[in-house]
């Protein structure tokens, strides 16, 4: 590993261990191996949103050429989101993209990421199936995400609805993952979850 | 530490004229002089055939010094470096005088939306000796640090290696400062003075040349594999450039095949329709049809579209099977579709059924077409293998042959405006002017196909009849041009 990217990892853990996000528990980073090359990140759900309350890990990689170039970050926590995708964590965000500068840190992308948390862009989707329902129904869009923090981040929103609807499929021998992303799919439609899930 | 820019370098005494399209030494003056004044108006040119062209096949030398002359223009009007000028002209698709104009009304706008001054003036710098690089957080002392416009300081080697990355990605004029939200970008100058291996230099000026040109309305790289040379024209139109170099002919507007008369937007949408419904047509790829009267299977095996059927000799058309004699007066009936009038009042149903045949009236003729140019270039290669014979046997020389050729490249040329005729027709509304448009275009489809026909035959054919027959068809060809050809 390039000189510039471990000693710079080594000086941006030792700046977000100390910063007042972490002080207040809203964001957090791990190391993972001696090399500096893969961390394990973590951030709270923003207050007054669907992802309140729960707490997302993040898994970090970090290239030769950083902080030339952006580290490559994902979800490891299942969540339901217009710009994350619902199936590998992929996230769509401008600054782990072209966006990115070399003065920015571990510390930026962590609070960036918290900010989309807040503030979705359903017109630059990274899962088109969520983006689709976040513009044309936003109520359901937040009761689905809510769902998902209860479920995967352990969120404090129990939807004894969703949990019944999940509950039927899995008694029809679906996977219960497979049977939450159906439903989220369909608005908690549950003939048309089992349709798609049969055909 | 050292500021990049310099906005009052080489402050020159009088202003230099400057024109958006002045590049005096390509001028085609030239050209003119070997011609008799009297000889000039038949001449010319422009006047009487539709797809003429005037434009330059440039090396890279020949580029460099074009666009120079530009940038010490700009460089030399607005007194800044010949690197900033680079900066204004990119974003300006190098319009000079639009530049200019833009700088004496609002030279801070100009310079902050071009990227090549921060929005906000940069807080004063600090007078500490020693600075921690926000990128590698080596402390260092100040002298080995550097700054664009913005102030915002990093140390050499992190510029260097900021450089490195970007260039290995194949970005150039577009690299900027590595601050966080600061757009400011990093001129060439800036770049080079940190840049010390010969190799990246030199891979960073190949970049930024592409860029140059691809960022110049009056230039092309020529589309030929490979092929370095860049096609300059005043003419920004939808015209045939040929490249002298690889030959490669193309739209100088959009860069693709040349597909005249249809406009590029059209050709464009056609052939993005005919990929995307590229399983739909596969079935009309047949090489094979029976023959519409003892209905024997029939191969085809040149270009042109009159068939002949070896069995019965009866004579039809490729295309729709029609009898061959009563063909040739109601020609038109074949190339034209005809819409249902009523199409409107029927159901989405009949309604799809219907856009679909449309479709594939018109993509069967363009897809036969450009066949039948295939085809007839193998016959081609035929024909001079025969004529290489009878010249190897001493009936008549390679230059007695001649005229065979220039028949089959005048075929060709014909038979690629008809082919890019279909196109056209598929998106013309319905009404006089397309009625007169496939009025034209049936006419020019029945002297390609006789012209075809007559090639074949050529050693039957005497010449004088397949030189008529050639005049005619051009004669169509430009008539169809000059009338729709609209750039
Ligand atoms: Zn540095
Ligand atoms: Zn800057
Ligand atoms: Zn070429
Ligand atoms: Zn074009
Ligand atoms: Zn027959
Ligand atoms: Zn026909």
């Amino acid at each position: 590993m390039a000189n510039i990217a471990a000693q710079r990892i080594r000086r941006e853990f030792k700046e977000v261990i100390k910063s007042e996000e972490v002080a207040k528990c809203a964001i957090k980073v791990e190391l993972l191996n001696d090399s500096y090359t893969e961390l394990k990140g973590e951030i709270t759900g923003p207050p007054d949103t669907a992802y309140e309350g729960g707490t997302f890990v993040l898994e970090i990689k970090v290239p030769e050429t950083y902080p030339f170039n952006p580290p490559k970050v994902r979800f490891i926590t299942k969540i339901w989101h217009p710009n994350i995708s619902s199936v590998t964590g992929a996230i769509c965000l401008d600054i782990l993209k072209d966006q990115w500068a070399a003065a920015m840190t571990l510390r930026t992308v962590l609070l960036s990421l918290q900010a989309l948390l807040s503030a979705a862009e359903p017109d630059d989707p990274q899962d088109a199936v969520v983006a689709k329902q976040f513009k044309e129904n936003i109520e359901m869009f937040q009761m689905t995400a809510r769902h998902w923090t209860n479920v995967y981040a352990g969120g404090p929103h129990v939807n004894k609805e969703c949990d019944d609807k999940i509950k039927r499929l899995v008694d029809m021998g679906v996977e219960e993952h497979q049977a939450r992303v159906a439903l989220s799919s369909y608005n908690w439609d549950i003939e048309r979850a089992t349709e798609q899930l049969f055909s | 530490m050292e500021n990049a820019i310099n906005l009052s370098s080489q402050a020159p005494e009088s202003d230099m004229e400057c024109s958006d399209n002045d590049n005096d030494c390509f001028d085609d003056d030239d050209y003119y002089n070997i011609v008799d004044d009297s000889e000039i108006e038949q001449i010319d040119p422009s006047k009487t055939d539709p797809e003429n062209f005037k434009y330059d096949c440039l090396g890279e030398e020949q580029v460099e010094r074009l666009l120079n002359e530009t940038v010490e223009c700009l460089s030399y009007n607005l007194k800044i470096t010949p690197s900033l000028a680079k900066v204004l002209l990119l974003s300006h698709q190098w319009r000079v005088n639009k530049i200019i104009e833009k700088f004496r009304k609002d030279a801070s706008e100009l310079l902050i939306s071009s990227r090549i001054k921060p929005p906000v003036t940069p807080p004063s710098l600090s007078l500490s000796r020693y600075i921690t690089c926000p990128v590698c957080v080596v402390v260092q002392p100040a002298e080995k640090f550097f700054s664009l416009s913005c102030s915002h300081m990093f140390c050499k080697d992190c510029w260097v290696t900021h450089f490195e990355v970007q260039i290995n990605q194949g970005i150039s004029t577009a690299i900027s400062c590595m601050a966080r939200d600061c757009v400011v970008l990093a001129p060439e100058d800036f770049v080079l003075k940190h840049l010390s291996r010969p190799s990246m230099r030199e891979k960073y000026q190949q970049f930024t040349f592409q860029d140059y040109v691809k960022s110049h309305p009056e230039l092309r790289f020529c589309p030929g594999p490979n092929c370095p040379i860049v096609v300059h024209s005043t003419e920004i139109r939808a015209k045939r450039a040929t490249c002298s170099n690889c030959k490669t002919a193309f739209c100088f507007q959009c860069g693709m095949d040349y597909h005249a008369p249809t406009e590029c937007s059209i050709i464009k949408k056609w052939l993005t329709k005919c990929a995307d419904d590229s399983e739909t047509a596969n079935y009309i790829s047949a090489h094979t049809k029976d023959c519409p009267k003892c209905h024997i299977c029939i191969e085809k095996n040149g270009g042109c579209n009159h068939m002949q059927c070896y069995n019965c000799k009866h004579d039809f058309c490729w295309m729709c099977l029609g009898d061959w004699k009563s063909h040739g007066s109601e020609y038109y009936e074949c190339s034209r579709y005809r819409e249902n009038p009523n199409i409107a009042h029927e159901s989405a149903h009949t309604q799809a059924r219907e856009a679909l045949k449309k479709y594939l009236h018109y993509y069967e003729r363009w897809e036969n077409h450009s066949k039948s140019l295939k085809l007839e270039e193998q016959t081609l290669e035929k024909l001079r293998a025969r004529i290489n014979q009878k010249v190897m046997a001493g009936v008549g020389t390679w230059i007695d042959w001649q005229y065979l050729f220039t028949a089959a490249s005048l075929l060709a040329k014909c038979r690629y405006t008809l082919q890019y005729t279909y196109p056209y027709a598929y998106y013309m509304d319905v009404g006089p002017r397309k009625e007169l448009f496939e009025y034209q275009q049936a006419q020019l489809e029945a002297e390609i196909e006789n012209l075809s026909w007559k090639i074949e035959r050529a050693e039957t054919t005497d010449r004088g009849d397949l030189e008529n027959q050639m005049d005619i068809a051009e004669k169509r060809r430009t008539t169809l041009l000059k009338d729709f050809l609209d750039v």
